[in-house]
Formats: structure tokens, C-alpha cells, sequence
């Protein structure tokens, strides 16, 4: 079977700005990947072409190997919360799902148990207009799940979500992909997907600027373990005796990069070395993605 | 019933709006027909009760602004992404949109009308005044309207998914009928040509409520309505297919 999703030589071009530059990137099933980038990189352009929404100016984006326009059963195929209010004011909750389930052919019971599930069955039968950005976005997710896709594209879904939401939505996202479903989510906050996505895209002004396992992109960080204290370089030399790559950072401390906390610790512990403070160095994930993008000054978003 | 016209339905029927524009629109010809029949100063011979029946004509103003809602309300809010998201061929969306408006054009006319001439008709009779009216001339009055207001609101479908802006697109429609084609029947000699051809006078002349004896007949006139229809729609169609939907 076709990939989940497949993005392939992606571009659009709003007039004279190119929102998104020839992105290729694929999510296969069972995955969640982490798609991200500052606002404005050209996340929610990209997956509103993914949907069907916003014509490409060339390459593709397909699900299951089709466009979208073209599945036989969007909504049970695709699952999409996008970012944004998408309410009507004067209609209630319930029955903004009910006239999504209406048009999926989905029982109104579904719709019921999706609003229990995304715990918004007591305010269901107010008007969206007085909802909470929280709120709404716990309906757009209950309406993305109706029709039980495959596929899940979500958009800042932690948007509005308070930290037990957030929690919530990562086991959520997991238990999820644990059921072989695809999860394709977008965030501007790496800390927001560093601990649930499986791969990450990063972009940036439209155009791919690394495409890893988050592991992989950890490791990038070159960060290794700091050690300090008197006796630091006196282990540094026993490290680099063993084959450890380590370097100097000043009189009286060092950076080790291929070696864990522990495997140091031993070393220590034999080599009755003294030290004063051991503890991971380099960037952080966070650093790393400021880096890729180049929004290290992080202005207010 | 069809997926995407009973999701159609179902949203006309669950916001305050549209149930506010079909109440208000009822409401004005329960208040006006009820003025006019029992307040009415007519001479032996009037024979008012047809002319009376026009006030429900009113109604198709409002079956006009209910079609421009069911569209471009969907942009206002951005529900126009989850209902594409449900129902991805545009075609397929907006053709579930003119149904589910036409219908309710039509009941709206329908009920509009039938309460108009029970009102009228029962009062003047009560009153001792001679109507005039054939039960044949009612039905067709009934059923005209109908047709003119599902046509309207046809007709608002075409011009918000042309225009999406659903502030704009009220105002220009409601600017057309009751400023500009007012004024276009000023430049001398244009008069008969609009009176007879825009969509105020060719609704009229489907309705059966057209004033001027030179006005066409019931059914060419709704052909025509149904003509203006068909040219908003498709402009609307045309545009909405093509467009980014970003918000």
C-alpha cells in the first residue's frame, strides 16, 4: 500500500511569495511525525494543500497514494484538525459535529461518543460562540476523529490546551499510532512534539531544512558531557587513552562527546580522579531548531 | 436522502440566523396583512383581496439574504473548512447548498403566502368586503411566490459563493434591488426594460404580482428568474472551485 501521506516536489506561490519551495517528505503508517518550523514557514499552507483546500502551483501531496479530492471516503480516511476557530458562533457544539457526521454519513451517536471522549459533553449544548480556544480545539479534534481515519493531520493542535490537555494529547497521539494510524502534526514548539514524535520535518520559509528520527536530530546536537573540575584534564587524557573523544574546553575542564554520564563515572571511580560538575553540554533541541530556522532571535509569536 | 443536502439541512436548521430571517420574514407579513386587512379603507368594487396578497411578496427579499447566508456565512466563520474536509468536490457542496436554499425559499414563499391570503381573505370576508379573489388566482399567487422566493434564494447562493463576503455580499444584493435598479429607472426610456426584465420586476411577474400590464406571464417570467439563477450559480460555481480556501 501507498505511504499514509506523500508530499512530493511541493510548491505554491501566493503572487510573488513563495510559501512553499519544492517539499518532498513522506509519513508512513504507525509513525507520527513532527512537522514544524516558525510561523509563517509555511506548515498549515503545505497541509492545507495535503487536504485539498489550497491548490498547489506544482508537485503533489497525496494520501494513500490519491488526492484528496479524489478518496472514495475522506473522512474516514483522513482525519483533519487545522488551525483556526472554524465554529459557527450561534450553533452548539453538538450539533457542529452532528452536521459534520450528517454529511460523512456517521451516526450522531459517534458524534456523542467523540464529544464524552474529548471531555466536552457538559458544554456541548451551548453555543460554540462563548467556547474556550481549549474548547474549541478538543471539538475540532473530536470532529477530525468521526470518522476513525487512518490518517491524522493536525494542525497546532496544542494550541489553547491547558498542560494536562497537552498531556492528554501526546498519550493520546501515541496510543494512536500505536493502532497503526499515521499522525502528521504540525507545532511551531519543538518541546511540544520532542516528546512524541517518532521523525521530525523541519521547514523553514517553505523549504525543508532537515528531515531525521528525532533521535537523529539529538544526536546532531553534538552536545556531549562537560566535565569540570581540578583533575579534569588529568581524565581527559585517561579518556583519550581509551579511545574517547574528547576535547579541551579551558584549564580545568573538558568536553566529552562518545561517552555516557556513567561511562565517565566509571572512570572517575578507578582512576580516583576529582571532579566538580558533570553534566550534558552543547545545544539544546531547542537551540538546534533555532539554528535550522534561523530564528535564534525568537521574537514574540 | 443525500449525505452532503441532509448535513445542509440540518445547518440551516440549527443556527438562530436562519431561523430569525424565516421568522422575521413571516412575522412582517402577519403584521402587515393583518394591518391591511382589518385597517384597510376600500370603496364597494375595490375587490382588494389580490392586491393584498402582494405583501407576501415580500418574503422573497429574505429567502434572497437566507441563500446568501447558507454560502458565505461558511467563510465568515471558516466552517467552510470542515465541510469541505467532509465533502471535498466543491461541486458537490454547493449543489447540496442551492437544494437545501431552494427548498427553504419555497416553504418560506409557500407559508408566506398561505398565511397572507388566510389572513386577508378571512378578514375582509369577515368585514363584509367583496374580495374578488378566485380560489384559482390565490393558488396561483401561492404557488408563483413559492417559486419566486426558491428562485431568490437560488439566486443569494449564486452571488455569496460569488463574492463570500457575507456583509458584502448581503449589501450589494439588497444595493442592487433597492437602490440601483430604483435609479436605473430614471434614465428615461430604460424604465419599461427594467420593470419588465430585472430580477425585482421578473420576480414580481412570478409571484403573479407584477403591477405593470405590460409585465410577462407567470411561467416565462419564472423561466427567466430560473435564467438569472443559473448565471449566478455558475459565476459562483466558477469561482469557488478555483479558489485557495485559507481561512
Amino acid at each position: 500500500m501507498a505511504p499514509a501521506v506523500v508530499v512530493s516536489g511541493l510548491t505554491k506561490r501566493f503572487g510573488s511569495t513563495l510559501a512553499v519551495e519544492d517539499l518532498s517528505f513522506t509519513v508512513e503508517a504507525g509513525r507520527i511525525v513532527g512537522f514544524l518550523g516558525p510561523n509563517g514557514a509555511g506548515k498549515t499552507t503545505t497541509l492545507r494543500i495535503l487536504l485539498g483546500l489550497v491548490g498547489a502551483t506544482s508537485g503533489t501531496a497525496t494520501v494513500e497514494g490519491r488526492r484528496y479530492s479524489a478518496l472514495d471516503d475522506p473522512v474516514h480516511t483522513v482525519g483533519a484538525l487545522l488551525d483556526g476557530g472554524m465554529l459557527h458562533p450561534g450553533r452548539s457544539g453538538r450539533n457542529h459535529l452532528r452536521a459534520l457526521a450528517r454529511a460523512s454519513g456517521v451516526s450522531n451517536a459517534r458524534a456523542d461518543e467523540l464529544l464524552e471522549l474529548v471531555a466536552l459533553s457538559d458544554a456541548a449544548d451551548r453555543r460554540a460562540g462563548g467556547y474556550s480556544l481549549g474548547m474549541r480545539q478538543r471539538l475540532g479534534l473530536a470532529a477530525a476523529l468521526l470518522g476513525d481515519p487512518r490518517v491524522l493531520v493536525l494542525d497546532e493542535p496544542a494550541n489553547g490546551l491547558d498542560p494536562q490537555g497537552i498531556r492528554w494529547l501526546r498519550d493520546f497521539l501515541r496510543s494512536l499510532a500505536a493502532e497503526g494510524r499515521a499522525v502528521l502534526v504540525s507545532s511551531h514548539v519543538l518541546a511540544e512534539v520532542s516528546q512524541t514524535a517518532d521523525d521530525v520535518v523541519v521547514i523553514n520559509r517553505g523549504r525543508s531544512v532537515a528531515q531525521a528520527t528525532l533521535a537523529e536530530l539529538t544526536a546532531r546536537s553534538g552536545g556531549g558531557l562537560r566535565v569540570a573540575g581540578p583533575d579534569a584534564v588529568r581524565l581527559g587524557e585517561q579518556l583519550r587513552a581509551d579511545g574517547a573523544d574528547v576535547v579541551g574546553a579551558g584549564d580545568r575542564a573538558i568536553l566529552v562527546r562518545d561517552r555516557t554520564g556513567e561511562d565517565i563515572g566509571h572512570v572517575i571511580a578507578q582512576g580516583g580522579v576529582v571532579i566538580s560538575e558533570l553534566a550534558p553540554a552543547g545545544s539544546s533541541l531547542e537551540e538546534i531548531f533555532f539554528e535550522l530556522t534561523g530564528d535564534a532571535s525568537g521574537g514574540p509569536s | 436522502m443525500n449525505r452532503a443536502l441532509a448535513a445542509e439541512l440540518f445547518k440551516l436548521r440549527t443556527t438562530r440566523t436562519s431561523w430569525g430571517v424565516t421568522l422575521g420574514a413571516l412575522g412582517l407579513v402577519l403584521v402587515i396583512s393583518l394591518g391591511a386587512a382589518l385597517a384597510g379603507d376600500f370603496s364597494p368594487g375595490d375587490e382588494p383581496g389580490i392586491d393584498l396578497l402582494e405583501i407576501s411578496g415580500l418574503v422573497q427579499i429574505f429567502a434572497l439574504v437566507l441563500g446568501i447566508l447558507v454560502v458565505a456565512t461558511e467563510f465568515r466563520h471558516g466552517t467552510i473548512t470542515p465541510s469541505l474536509l467532509a465533502i471535498p468536490n466543491r461541486l458537490r457542496l454547493v449543489n447540496a447548498k442551492l437544494i437545501a436554499s431552494t427548498l427553504a425559499g419555497a416553504a418560506l414563499g409557500l407559508v408566506a403566502t398561505a398565511l397572507c391570503a388566510a389572513i386577508v381573505l378571512s378578514l375582509l370576508s369577515s368585514r363584509g368586503i367583496e374580495t374578488g379573489a378566485r380560489s384559482g388566482d390565490v393558488a396561483e399567487l401561492v404557488i408563483g411566490n413559492a417559486a419566486a422566493s426558491a428562485l431568490f434564494a437560488a439566486i443569494g447562493v449564486g452571488v455569496g459563493a460569488l463574492l463570500r463576503n457575507q456583509v458584502g455580499a448581503i449589501i450589494g444584493a439588497l444595493g442592487w434591488l433597492f437602490l440601483v435598479e430604483p435609479l436605473l429607472t430614471l434614465i428615461p426610456g430604460f424604465n419599461d426594460v427594467i420593470s419588465k426584465w430585472f430580477p425585482s420586476g421578473v420576480a414580481s411577474a412570478t409571484a403573479g404580482t407584477a403591477e405593470s400590464p405590460d409585465a410577462l406571464d407567470q411561467l416565462p417570467a419564472g423561466l427567466v428568474l430560473a435564467g438569472y439563477a443559473a448565471v449566478f450559480v455558475a459565476a459562483g460555481l466558477a469561482v469557488i472551485r478555483r479558489r485557495d480556501v485559507s481561512a
